[in-house]
């Protein structure tokens, strides 16, 4: 393993930064133009200076297809297919967000689909990450990506009869009263969901057996017609929902023959929470709780990234102490995940102890957490504007002691696992993935660097002023599990030196802006001022207003890149708030990596890639 | 109880083996035993889909360390379970799941609903999430917050543990499972219907709470069957 300083990018596009002075003579759109001319639509720059362009649906594909291909452009990494309904029958937009590797460059392309039109061709024969996120959509808002290989619902149980849920005529609720919708949910036979395309996909429906009379079942049919079927050659197994390896309720649907995984399916949406819809109907602050819950193992970082994608709609500069303060707080909560990950790794490989020292370290940030926030995991500590409150006295000590110490028992862990021969069998070339694979598959975060690219939205496009901070990007030269490992212990030492860093350097002054229209004026003031009391009150009664506008957002979350797809119509609540969590588009490698391998490496695989179900499924 | 030491040692010299320990004798109820050991010994079986199930892993962890309860070991496999421990989130894609694991344990068992969305749906109010796990199985404490601290967890098992100890064998109705009810929802969709209502929003109260007066010991199962009871 190596370890390099990433080239530092000229080109960041952060907020407030400033982007191309004109969308026009943005090196990606002007190519556009000259190549396709009147097939687009207009160009315009986001709320973050990203240039964002129409493109007609008819040439959407060749003009992904240009984009990727380019030598000049080169967008390599598809980090995010989300749609968006405004309602009001207008047309359901499709964002790709497009981001090339070599030159440092984001670029978003945009389609718009009439609601009786919603086909579009699939971006799945440039980009593998496209498979999952195109599902998605299909799920959600019904758009069809013609060319799609497996286009199936991938969220909502796959004979789901209420609707789209994402669409804006769907109600919150659903369309069925609470009865039914129990009804319906415990008549679905649980294991009736090898749907016919999925046996064909996993090629256990060969013409001959077609014909034999226990496949002849209309419809679905039951694990049990199929292992008869199979009279004992290849096997079907279901690994989950309720497995504790699989870190939460994935589910497998594994065609093993012998102890080697021939196919790997995963069903996903068993903890489909209905994050964005449910956004939808909050008030901006309000959804900062609701961002604690989709990433419980490390929720400061998604505080903190909602926040900063919200005040870039904004247009609102935090203070000096609130960014020093959301640096130390996101690589506090970078540990805290990465201790999540190492410990029950370990378990899952067998080796119990490291759980328990990791465990350890972890009850000492919960401690830090409980005194700042009053919580232990569900935090919440943002707000728009600034945070939840100031320090409490003593804090920055007892991180201070708490960052010395975890050093310590990163080596104990290292001494455990590193050098340890049944650790080295069990993750050295297994997994293995390139690099160039890695991005094709959209893979972020740790994962990916472990496969040698040094990508890290925090070099790349820096924000919080992370700049001014000295720190390494680990990389791996394997891509392998191993390496993964190696990867994230790397980074949380890396961590704790930020951490040092901002520690140091944590200004004094006020945490939250000086301006009473985004944020609550202190309670003393309130009560003794009549111009903070009529701020509060139409900030408590009408909510924040945000100027209408669209952002896509992205941090260095701890599994990789967190993206935020806001969308504004000027009101006190988003109209799209999309999630782009890192874990959901580099668990869609899952079967790349494991095909192939014996069922024990497809745990290590699957737990080395830091999943978290909550922000999968969200 | 006799008091042991006061019994004669096994003789050694009749041809069997003195292990020196006094052969003694007790009187006590059946119940008590049976009891004792159930409460002590409970296998949970770990449910954990969400945040909740963070917590539940720090209650196993060393600080908290339920191995002073017995119940250190847990049951993955439904069929070897005492308690399900639902700690999380339920969707509706996952209640069949919930519910058959439910019906894979064997009796006796118990269920705790570990924090505020596997007791009613937490801020969840959508298209997605049940309403309260117990609109799917029957459950036996309900654990408040979001999510429970270990200690929330804790002192839930302790009162399993309580509720354990007032058990009697004789009394084995709440032990008899009807095979119809495998597979079905644990409550009337009417009932359903009552507490599924919009809530939390205080400009919707909850439907119930017009009802009857709120008051702390009143637990939601005896709120549900008592308006079962109104409507007939």
């Amino acid at each position: 393993m190596t370890t390099t300083e990433a080239p530092h990018m000229d080109v960041g596009l952060v907020a407030g930064a400033p982007g191309p002075q004109s969308v026009e003579s943005d090196v990606a759109v002007s190519a556009l133009r000259r190549r396709f001319g009147d097939r687009l639509g207009g160009a315009h720059l986001d709320a973050v200076g990203v240039p964002v362009i129409d493109v007609h649906s008819g040439v959407i594909h060749d003009v992904l297809s240009f984009l990727k291909s380019d030598a000049d452009l080169s967008y390599d990494l598809l980090v995010d297919v989300m749609g968006a309904d405004r309602g009001g029958g207008r047309p359901v937009e499709v964002w790709y967000q497009l981001w090339s590797m070599e030159y440092g460059r984001q670029l978003r392309v945009v389609c718009l689909l009439p609601l009786t039109g919603l086909s579009i061709r699939s971006a799945t024969d440039l980009w593998r990450s496209a498979n999952w996120l195109e599902r998605e959509l299909y799920d959600l808002y019904g758009v069809t990506f013609v060319g799609h290989p497996d286009l199936r619902r991938i969220l909502m149980p796959e004979n789901y009869d209420e609707g789209f849920p994402l669409r804006k005529d769907f109600p919150l609720r659903g369309r069925f009263g609470r009865p039914e919708q129990v009804r319906r949910a415990l008549n679905r036979d649980i294991e009736d969901v090898y749907a016919r395309e999925e046996l064909a996909l996993a090629g256990l429906l060969s013409d001959e057996e077609s014909a034999h009379p226990a496949f002849d079942v209309p419809g679905d049919m039951s694990a049990s017609d199929l292992v008869d079927g199979l009279e004992g050659e290849r096997m079907l197994v279901n690994l989950g929902p309720q497995h504790p390896a699989t870190h939460g309720v994935l589910r497998l649907v594994l065609q093993l023959d012998g102890e080697t995984v021939e196919r790997c399916i995963p069903h996903l949406g068993y903890l489909h929470t209905g994050f964005e819809k449910t956004c939808e109907y909050r008030e901006w602050n309000q959804v900062i709780p609701y961002t604690d819950r989709m990433d419980y193992l490390a929720p400061m970082l998604y505080n903190v990234g909602y926040a900063l994608a919200v005040e870039s709609l904004l247009g609102v500069e935090i203070t000096p102490r609130c960014r020093v303060l959301r640096v130390i707080l996101s690589e506090l909560n970078r540990i805290l995940g990465h201790l999540l990950w190492l410990g029950t790794t370990a378990i899952d490989l067998g080796a119990f102890t490291v759980f328990l020292y990791t465990f350890q370290e972890r009850e000492k940030i919960y401690n830090l957490h409980e005194a700042y926030s009053g919580a232990r995991l569900t935090t919440s500590v943002t707000r728009i504007g600034g945070m939840l409150a100031d320090l409490p006295a003593g804090w920055t000590t007892a991180c201070r002691e708490f960052a010395a110490g975890v050093t310590k028992t990163l080596d104990e862990c290292e001494r455990l696992l590193s050098n340890n021969s049944i650790w080295l069998s069990r993750t050295i070339d297994v997994g293995t993935i390139d690099g160039e694979t890695a991005i094709n598959f959209g893979l972020t975060g740790p994962s990916l660097r472990a496969s040698g690219v040094a990508y890290d939205v925090r070099k790349a496009r820096p924000y919080l002023g992370y700049e001014d901070y000295e720190f390494d990007v680990p990389v791996g030269s394997h891509g392998d599990t191993y390496d993964r490992y190696l990867v994230r212990v790397e980074e949380m030492r890396q961590s704790v030196r930020i951490l040092m860093q901002a520690l140091d350097r944590l200004p004094s002054g006020p945490v939250n802006v000086d301006d009473p229209s985004v944020i609550l004026p202190p309670k003393s003031a309130s009560m003794a001022s009549i111009d903070s009391m009529i701020a509060h009150f139409k900030l408590v009664m009408e909510g924040l207003q945000v100027p209408a506008g669209d952002v896509w957002y992205s941090i260095e979350a701890s599994k990789g890149e967190l993206g935020f797809g806001l969308i504004s119509d000027g009101g006190s609540k988003p109209v799209r708030c999309r999630f782009r969590g890192p874990s959901f588009v580099n668990l869609g490698v899952l079967p790349y990596l494991s095909e192939g391998s014996l069922i024990a490496d497809l745990i290590a695989v699957n737990a080395s890639l830091d999943i978290v179900l909550g922000e999968i499924d969200r | 109880m006799t008091d042991a030491r006061s019994l004669p040692l096994a003789d050694a010299g009749d041809g069997r083996v003195d292990t020196g320990v006094p052969r003694s004798w007790m009187t006590t109820r059946v119940d008590y035993v049976v009891n004792w050991a159930r409460r002590n010994s409970i296998w949970p079986m770990p449910f954990g889909t969400a945040c909740c199930a963070i917590e539940m892993m720090a209650t196993y962890g060393s600080k908290y360390d339920i191995a002073r309860f017995g119940m250190e070991r847990l049951s993955f496999s439904p069929r070897q379970a005492d308690l399900m421990i639902v700690a999380g989130r339920v969707t509706y894609k996952l209640a069949p799941v919930m519910r058959r694991i439910w019906d894979q344990m064997p009796q006796p068992k118990w269920c705790i609903s570990m924090g505020a969305c596997a007791s009613s749906g937490g801020m969840f109010d959508n298209y997605t999430i049940v309403q309260g796990i117990d609109q799917i199985v029957p459950v036996d404490v309900y654990v408040p917050g979001c999510p429970p601290r270990p200690e929330g967890l804790i002192y839930a098992l302790m009162m399993v543990q309580e509720k354990i100890k007032g058990e009697s064998l004789a009394d084995d109705r709440l032990r008899v499972e009807s095979s119809s009810a495998v597979g079905r929802p644990n409550l009337p969709p009417e009932a359903i219907q009552l507490v599924a209502q919009p809530f939390g929003n205080s400009t919707r109260q909850n439907r119930m709470s017009g009802i009857e007066a709120t008051s702390a010991l009143q637990r939601p199962r005896d709120r549900i069957e008592r308006l079962i009871e109104h409507r007939d």
